[in-house]
């Protein structure tokens, strides 16, 4: 917790120092046709610092007293998490080369079969039906297109 | 008055053609099953039917995006009574009672005692929109942009000081916000900000695929660590039942009343129907005789909530269509609807687009009466949807956010922007960054920033113009009374010697 808490506190203070450095650059004060681009980025990055300091002051005061022994997520928890994280990343990678809706359906049949121990026949039946129908949905009648990655165009005939 | 109840009836012609009641309906529904499910709610889930929306004619769709919100609105406080899983955040405070009288066998009692503080709240927040919103739209065509920027410093204010996180928090979450809004293309220079010469980030983030991000996948994190266990109690709303809420409402006039008022003050000063419902629910308690009851299944401890969180949800559409500053995140993605039809919300559309402001309104009224007699009639019907085991549904609620995020701008790059946002979500709920403020800052960064600027050369370079009066001073006056709350409370009590309660 927290070293999950000074973590974000400083990647508030890193951004404001990315604010304050670009608005340096490109100008922050009155120009030649009044305030420069850079004028509102720059205080946002200052307020984002002193945010940053003023929670990394409570933090260090907080933990003192409480203790560091409350956790971010319970026992076990991380392992639920990660089992949803790095599937549903897969399938985002996935998709830059098999399109969105067969990933989809590989992520889900993945997912079913190795989280909730689902049969066979539900597995393929929800993970082939829901994907056609969100393409047919989708693709089709509300004529929204949807990433084909690589070679996804070739992989739907229809 | 007279001429608001003419448009009315004009909107409501619009909003009665058969067309659109169809797709109000079908908006319903769709809302109440996004209101069920856990890590698909009001905000994502008007999210992701946006490229779908753009299709249609822009009444026609923003019918369908606000049904959306009525229908989950409605519906997220049927799983927190019968499974003790909020279907959304603003029913968490209906758990706390709504699910103890349940277990104890009054499961159709407390549903329909909950729908019909609901449509109460519906009632009131919908009242003051036919009625206000004509006449701050009248005020708010004077405004600059000295006010315009007044009346946002307000709106954030009302975050920090009311919001009840930690106030350095919020603002780093605001500050955040508007950081990311300002990535890309300077709107007033055209100059590239802050994107280090990548054409990827030139584009900026678009606030939707935050919003999916944050609230979808960052809810679905967070519902997975929870470890979802759905026990189910069978609820069936009986004749009986009906009759028996009714009276029971009548007993707490007061609760429901003042529930309903909580909700729409927060509605409107944004902080939208989830902070509404706490606010509501601790007040109910503090103020009942018998509050050794709350928590045990309390009328009053569901009534309450409730009411405060529709009278929030439907109150969120005035600041929306009067100042362009939506009341509640879900609000916010309405509004970056409307603004891909090429409408812009602020006090020119009550004079532009009449009949699609008073459509709007008019859908309000039939959206939240058919809402309330379909959760009546549907409700164990829509709660069956949880039956459906959770590793089924979490792939597919992940699928159906990606959509939505791609579909926004056609960038794959935004999918992954949404896994990132997703994991900054769970993070920031867990702690204590209020996501909200941070959503609203990303959706008003330009306007924010336009009105700011344009103020400081109107006033060649001095911030006193964020002061001048007749409108901006008060606001501003208002707005820093608010932002510093958390600092004078504490002064004030010790001024007028009072203990800390």
């Amino acid at each position: 917790m927290r070293t999950a808490d000074i973590s974000i506190a400083l990647m508030f203070f890193l951004i404001g120092l990315i604010l304050i450095f670009d608005s340096v650059r490109i100008g922050f004060q009155w120009g030649v046709t009044g305030p420069e681009s850079g004028l509102f980025p720059f205080y946002l990055g200052l307020g984002l610092i002193i945010c940053s300091l003023l929670t990394l002051r409570t933090i260090f005061v907080k933990y003192k007293k409480d203790g560091y022994k409350k956790l971010l997520m319970p026992e076990g928890a991380l392992k639920s998490i990660l089992w949803v994280l790095i599937p549903s990343t897969g399938m985002i990678v996935l998709t830059e080369f098999v399109g969105l809706h067969i990933a989809a359906g590989l992520f889900l049949g993945f997912y079913m079969r190795a989280v909730g121990k689902i049969g066979w026949v539900t597995t393929l039946l929800v993970s082939i039906l829901v994907p056609l129908s969100l393409y047919i949905a989708f693709d089709k009648l509300f004529l929204v297109p949807l990433p084909q990655g690589l070679w996804g165009g070739m992989l739907i005939p229809f | 008055m007279l001429a608001d109840l003419n448009n009315l009836m004009m909107g409501l012609g619009i909003a009665l053609e058969p067309y659109n009641l169809l797709i109000a309906c079908i908006g319903l529904i769709l809302g109440i099953i996004v209101g069920v499910l856990p890590g698909l709610g009001g905000a994502n889930g008007v999210a992701i039917l946006i490229p779908v929306v753009v299709t249609m004619p822009a009444t026609t769709g923003v019918i369908l995006l606000s049904s959306i919100y009525w229908g989950a609105l409605y519906g997220g406080s049927i799983t927190s009574i019968l499974f003790n899983i909020p279907g959304e955040p603003w029913s968490v405070a209906t758990t706390f009672d709504g699910y103890p009288m349940a277990k104890k066998g009054r499961a159709g009692f407390a549903l329909v005692l909950s729908f019909l503080s609901h449509a109460v709240g519906a009632i009131v927040g919908v009242f003051l929109l036919t009625f206000l919103a004509p006449l701050i739209a009248e005020i708010a065509l004077k405004f600059g942009p000295a006010e315009i920027f007044s009346v946002m410093m307000l709106t954030f204010s009302a975050f920090v000081g009311l919001g009840g996180k930690s106030p350095v928090k919020t603002v780093a979450a605001i500050l955040f916000g508007f950081a990311l809004a300002a990535v890309g293309m300077d709107i007033v220079s055209g100059q590239l900000r802050i994107t280090f010469g990548s054409v990827v980030l030139m584009g900026g983030f678009n606030f939707i695929v935050a919003v999916i991000g944050l609230f979808g996948l960052g809810e679905i994190f967070l519902t997975v660590e929870e470890g979802l266990k759905v026990e189910g109690i069978v609820g069936r709303v009986t004749l009986k039942d009906i009759v028996d809420g009714f009276k029971e409402l009548l007993l707490y006039p007061k609760t429901l009343f003042m529930g309903a008022i909580i909700g729409c003050w927060m509605g409107i000063t944004p902080g939208g129907a989830t902070p509404a419902s706490f606010m509501s629910y601790g007040f109910a308690k503090e103020s009942a005789k018998n509050s050794a009851e709350f928590g045990h299944g309390a009328s009053a401890g569901i009534i309450a909530p409730e009411a405060a969180a529709h009278g929030a949800g439907t109150s969120a559409t005035l600041p929306m269509i009067t100042l362009g500053i939506p009341g509640s995140p879900t609000m916010a993605v309405i509004m970056g609807g409307l603004m891909i039809f090429g409408l812009t919300p602020g006090p020119m559309l009550f004079k532009e687009h009449a009949d699609f402001v008073w459509g709007l309104i008019a859908s309000c009224w039939v959206g939240n009466f058919i809402g309330f007699f379909m959760v009546m009639a549907f409700a164990p019907l829509f709660a069956a949807v949880l039956k459906v085991q959770f590793s089924i549904l979490m792939p597919a609620i992940v699928y159906v956010c990606a959509i939505g995020a791609y579909a926004v701008n056609n960038r794959m790059i935004d999918v992954y922007y949404m896994m990132i946002f997703g994991v900054l979500g769970y993070l920031f709920k867990k702690l204590d960054y209020p996501i909200a403020p941070m959503v609203l800052a990303l959706v008003l960064g330009n306007m924010a920033e336009q009105a700011m600027r344009q103020a400081l050369i109107m006033g060649q370079g001095s911030p006193l113009i964020f002061f001048l009066p007749p409108i901006a001073l008060p606001i501003m006056i208002v707005a820093l009374t608010i932002f510093f709350w958390p600092v004078i409370a504490p002064l004030k009590d010790k001024l007028l010697g009072k203990k800390k309660a």
